[in-house]
């Protein structure tokens, strides 16, 4: 073991730090839309679709990312074989990103559901009572403090993605851990490796947590401003 | 598309069969991992002097970096250690004559520790401080009032963290075939790849890993209704 090859492998290992980072910003992204769009199904109890909708969930939340990796990557090809295109030759990043997003999507619509419902009954009603219709109520009244609950979910969630996104390399994404792999395979210093990997992440994680921390507290910055006045 | 729906049945049993191991894979760091998770929490609680900032950084570090990167840290760097222990004391004990899910199970204990020293931590300081104050005043010593009031209480408001962490290691621990372990992934990939079925088992594996999900949710939603049974008032 030679602690300084780290000093070797780190820029070179950083350098593809962007590919994983954009795994993790396509799956939020496509996570956000579809944990939205399964929240409002959910929450007014569309029929049929919120019977789907729970399955998802479950099913998103009862099997390992390794396993929903693995059938997109060989499902999704076969299903779109049907309406006759070809993705056997696509890029596997793709694949990557739709799983990752639709696992993101099932834990984020449990947190928007959780903290719509989390919002006291009587804010609703109290804006009502001043005259606002449902929307504006949703839009400017729930909605505000419903992202204020969900943040440090939210939060975890990512930094959960984040750490997930180390096994896109097993269906053949050249990620950090890729690279990694074909750096092991041409140097034989596996352990510095993934040393250096473990350090960035560590870092990257930390950024996040810190950025999000700060977040938080401005999201935060109304609450309790209430009880104080009085 | 065509899909062999016999033969995701057939992958099933074939798959069913690779169960214990994962199962292994899944409690025996869990139970490790409280251990170490309670060792960490009192280390922590008690701002023991020297091991507090070791005990942060333990846990930051390993909730901070996927599970992955432990299990190949511990596989690739705990076989250099002990031939360099070898060498020195002169043993004759080779680091290739240890199994390799010795390894796995060693890291994800470690893994285990750090997310369980949250989870015990978060229910000990969930525990209204007012019951330690009322063991005292019977005449309890602090072990005997964390022991037999905190503690039980303590892990009834933890029980939906624990379940929770439990199907999170059942799902963690199909990592463990990247270091080729056979549990339910590792015999999923086998079983794909003699028969060049991959989408059907691999439909099979998660028809069995949905299944164990949602058999450890019901039997949750059972034990916590008994756990908290003491919260449901009938003295007053």
């Amino acid at each position: 073991m030679d602690i300084t090859l780290i000093f070797d492998f780190f820029p070179k290992l950083i350098s593809y730090l962007h590919i994983t980072l954009l795994i993790l910003v396509a799956a939020v992204a496509i996570g956000l839309v579809i944990g939205v769009v399964i929240a409002l199904i959910r929450i007014y109890k569309v029929p049929v679709l919120n019977r789907l909708a729970f399955i998802y969930i479950s099913f998103m939340r009862g099997t390992p990312i390794l396993i929903q990796l693995f059938l997109i990557y060989f499902g999704l090809p076969a299903l779109l074989t049907l309406v006759h295109i070809d993705a056997s030759r696509a890029n596997p990043l793709l694949f990557v990103a739709i799983t990752y997003g639709l696992s993101c999507g099932a834990s984020f619509a449990e947190i928007i559901r959780g903290a719509i419902n989390g919002v006291e009954k009587g804010q609703a009603e109290a804006a009502y009572s001043i005259g606002m219709n449902e929307k504006q109520m949703m839009v400017r009244v729930i909605l505000p403090q419903a992202l204020v609950i969900a943040f440090p979910n939210f939060a975890n969630s990512v930094i959960g993605s984040l750490k997930d996104t180390s096994l896109a390399f097993t269906i053949g994404v050249m990620d950090m851990v890729g690279r990694g792999n074909t750096l092991i395979a041409t140097s034989l210093h596996a352990l510095e490796i993934y040393l250096t990997l473990s350090m960035i992440y560590y870092g990257v994680v930390i950024c996040l947590e810190k950025g999000f921390s700060l977040s938080e507290k401005k999201l935060q910055r109304f609450e309790g401003s209430l009880s104080a006045e009085k | 598309m065509q899909i062999d729906i016999p033969f995701i049945f057939m992958a099933l049993i074939e798959i069913f069969k690779a169960l214990p191991l994962t199962i292994i894979i899944t409690l025996v760091p869990l139970i490790i991992g409280f251990l170490i998770g309670i060792g960490i929490t009192i280390i922590r609680i008690r701002k023991v002097k020297g091991l507090y900032s070791l005990a942060n950084f333990y846990v930051s570090f390993l909730r901070g970096t996927p599970a992955l990167m432990h299990i190949m840290l511990i596989y690739l760097g705990f076989p250099l250690l002990i031939d360099k222990l070898a060498v020195t004391f002169r043993w004759t004990f080779q680091s290739t004559s240890i199994p390799i899910l010795l390894f796995v199970l060693m890291a994800l204990s470690l893994t285990a520790g750090a997310y369980m020293s949250e989870i015990i931590r978060a229910g000990i300081l969930a525990v209204d401080q007012g019951q330690l104050e009322a063991a005292e005043s019977i005449g309890m010593t602090n072990f005997q009032a964390m022991r037999r009031i905190v503690f039980p209480q303590a892990i009834a408001i933890s029980l939906p963290n624990l379940c929770n962490i439990f199907i999170g290691f059942l799902h963690t621990s199909s990592i463990a075939f990247i270091v080729s372990q056979k549990e339910l992934t590792g015999a999923t990939n086998i079983v794909a790849s003699n028969n060049l079925k991959f989408l059907e088992a691999y439909i099979a594996a998660a028809l069995i890993y949905w299944g164990l999900t949602i058999i450890s949710e019901k039997v949750t939603a059972l034990l916590e209704k008994r756990v908290t049974v003491y919260n449901r008032g009938g003295v007053i």
